[in-house]
Formats: structure tokens, sequence, C-alpha cells
């Protein structure tokens, strides 16, 4: 392959391929990417995504029966955050029960903040879209962020 | 198979430096891999907002990655791997089909998947040895390989340099292209077994 670069047609015509490839990239896409660099350095435990039912799911179109919500589950050492996708809204439990603040984070930063109820249970609306995670800091504990995860 | 880039030094200095919180390494992570991670979208059939969401998601992905990625160096096929999983993953959420092609494409360990990462791999050591030539010679390079390509009367006029002289000038720029370390690399690295047929 490389040797190919010894002729100049083709070293000419693969220049000229990778020029444009990297033309047809818009500024934004590419801005996004700078972007997440402000994520470099976060002061809470990182939730990784222990569950999603939208992963174990093969083409959602062949299931016979009804959708059921999706779901997902968030796990740091002391802490679960489990949450359904409701059609109007997120739906959230924190586990063990217990108040605390939730903050919703698209990739654009703080959409939208809710409590925990003293039962560990809360409500993001209206529903995101795109990528988003949850930055979760029960009263009295530290916080915790979960992973990304795609909606 | 892939080894020839995998040892880039390039990558490996740019991840420690991101590492160490350099923005501007950072900076030139994404400049160099955005174009892979596009194409990766475009071959799944993704534009817009949902290309969005992937390249966003691998990006937001390598920023907590970078402290654990044991060898920076397989950093292109740690972005090519991810892209591709999120791509699949936002076509599943959001019920989408997925592309009848995509099984020529079934896992990234696949020698066609090498295929194509090997050819990123080689556009941004053009792109980036491109970006190094002098300015007359990039000018020159862009008329010669635009498409459909320029003719030599407007690039006479345009670079004011006689016709006789175009074409031992595109040899020369070449060659300078040749001679740069990144494309210099990739002429002397060991050819992987594809090439070898």
């Amino acid at each position: 392959m490389a040797e190919n670069f010894n002729d100049d047609e083709r070293l000419l015509a693969e220049l000229g391929e990778a020029v444009r490839a990297s033309s047809e990239v818009p500024a934004r896409f590419v801005e996004l990417g700078r972007a997440a660099f402000t994520w470099r350095t976060i002061d809470a435990e990182l939730a990784a995504l222990a569950y999603d039912s939208a992963a174990s799911e093969l083409v959602a179109e062949t299931r016979a029966e009804p959708a059921e919500l999706r779901a997902l589950t968030f796990v740091a050492s002391r802490l679960t955050i489990e949450i359904e996708v409701a059609p109007d809204a997120l739906l959230g439990q924190l586990v063990p029960p217990q108040q605390g603040s939730v903050e919703l984070h698209g990739r654009d930063g703080v959409a939208n903040t809710t409590r925990a109820d003293d039962v560990g249970w809360f409500a993001i609306r209206p529903l995101p879209s795109g990528l988003f995670r949850l930055r979760v800091r029960p009263d009295g504990g530290s916080a915790v962020v979960t992973e990304w995860a795609m909606l | 198979m892939i080894a020839a880039m995998r040892n880039d030094p390039i990558v490996v200095d740019l991840v420690n430096r991101a590492r160490d919180g350099d923005k501007a390494a950072w900076d030139q992570i994404v400049e160099r891999y955005a174009t892979l991670v596009w194409s990766m979208c475009h071959r799944h059939g993704l534009s817009g907002e949902d290309a969005d969401d992937v390249g966003a998601s691998v990006w937001l992905r390598l920023v907590e990655k970078l402290d654990t990625l044991h060898e920076p160096a397989a950093l292109p096929g740690w972005i090519a791997t991810t892209a591709r999983r999120e791509c699949l993953h936002l076509l599943r959420v959001r019920k989408r089909q997925i592309p009848v092609g995509d099984e020529r494409f079934p896992d990234t360990a696949g020698p066609a998947s090498d295929e194509w990462l090997l050819r990123h791999e080689r556009q941004i050591a053009l792109r980036e040895a491109f970006a190094q030539l002098p300015e007359r010679c990039r000018l020159l390079l862009s008329m010669l390989f635009s498409d459909p390509p320029t003719p030599y009367s407007e690039i006479s006029t345009r670079l004011d340099m006689p016709i006789g002289g175009i074409g031992p000038s595109r040899l020369r720029c070449l060659q300078k292209l040749r001679d740069l370390p990144v494309i210099a690399a990739l002429l002397n690295a060991p050819q992987s077994t594809a090439d070898k047929g």
C-alpha cells in the first residue's frame, strides 16, 4: 500500500482524497470534540453504567410485545442510580433511598436541576434528548456522576 | 496487523500531554481523528444531530479514558471501535434500521476494519504532511488534486508560473511531501499482510 506513494499519480490522488475527506467534516463537529475537554476534571466519583435495557435488545422492531420502558442502572461504590425513560420524563431512584440534589448535564452543560425526595425518587422533565449524564449529591454525602448515556 | 501506525510517536506524545491537562494537545487529537469519527457516522447513515451525538460521545468517553489508556499508541483503534459502537447504539436506542451493509464490517478486529482504519491513518498522515508543506506547494497541489483538476493555463495565471514549470514543480512538491518524517515513516513501515499479496 504505502509503496504507492512512490507513484506521483497515486500519491496525488490519495492526498486529494485525504484533504477532501477532512473538508467535508462540519466545523461544529470538530468544535464539540474540542469542548469535551472541559469535562477533564470532575470532582466526583464516576458511576459506571451497569445495565442498559437498550443494549440487550437486538432489533426492537422484531419484538411482538409492547416496548417496555428503557431502563438504565449506574453503580458507584456507595450509591446506585436507577433510571427509567418514560415518554415525558426521566424517572429515577437512588439506592439506598436518600434525599439529595440531582443535576442533569447535556453535552452543552447543566440542563436541569431537581431533588430526590426522602425515598430517593426523582423525576426530570422535560425528557432530555441525545447525550446526558446525572450528577447526584446525596445530602451529607459526596457527589457522584454517571457515565454518559445516549437517549 | 496495523502495527505500522500504532507506534506513532506523535499520538503517544499528544496523549501524554493531554493527560497532563494540555488543552492544545487535546485539540490536536480531536482535529486529527474527527474525520475518522465523521466517516464512521457517514457509513452508518448518520448525520446532523445524530452524528453530533456520536461524536460528542466518543470525545467525552475519551476524556474519561485518557488516564487509563494503557497503550496511547492504540488510540486510533480505540476511537474507531468506540465510534462504531456508539453509531450502532444510537441506531438501536432510536430504533432505526441498521444499514444492510454493516455485516461486511462485523467486528472491529476483522481484516475489513483493519484496512479501513489503516486507510484513515494514512489519510491522517497525508493531511499532516500536507499542512507542513510550503504554501506555494499546497496551492499548486490543491489545484492539481481538485476534482476536476484545474487546467494548467489557470494554474499558470494564479501562481504566476510558466506552464512548463508546473510539471517540475509538482514533482518537487510531491518529493517534499515524501521526505517529511510523517510520510517517510509510512514508507519505511513494515507492510501489513494485505499489502504483500
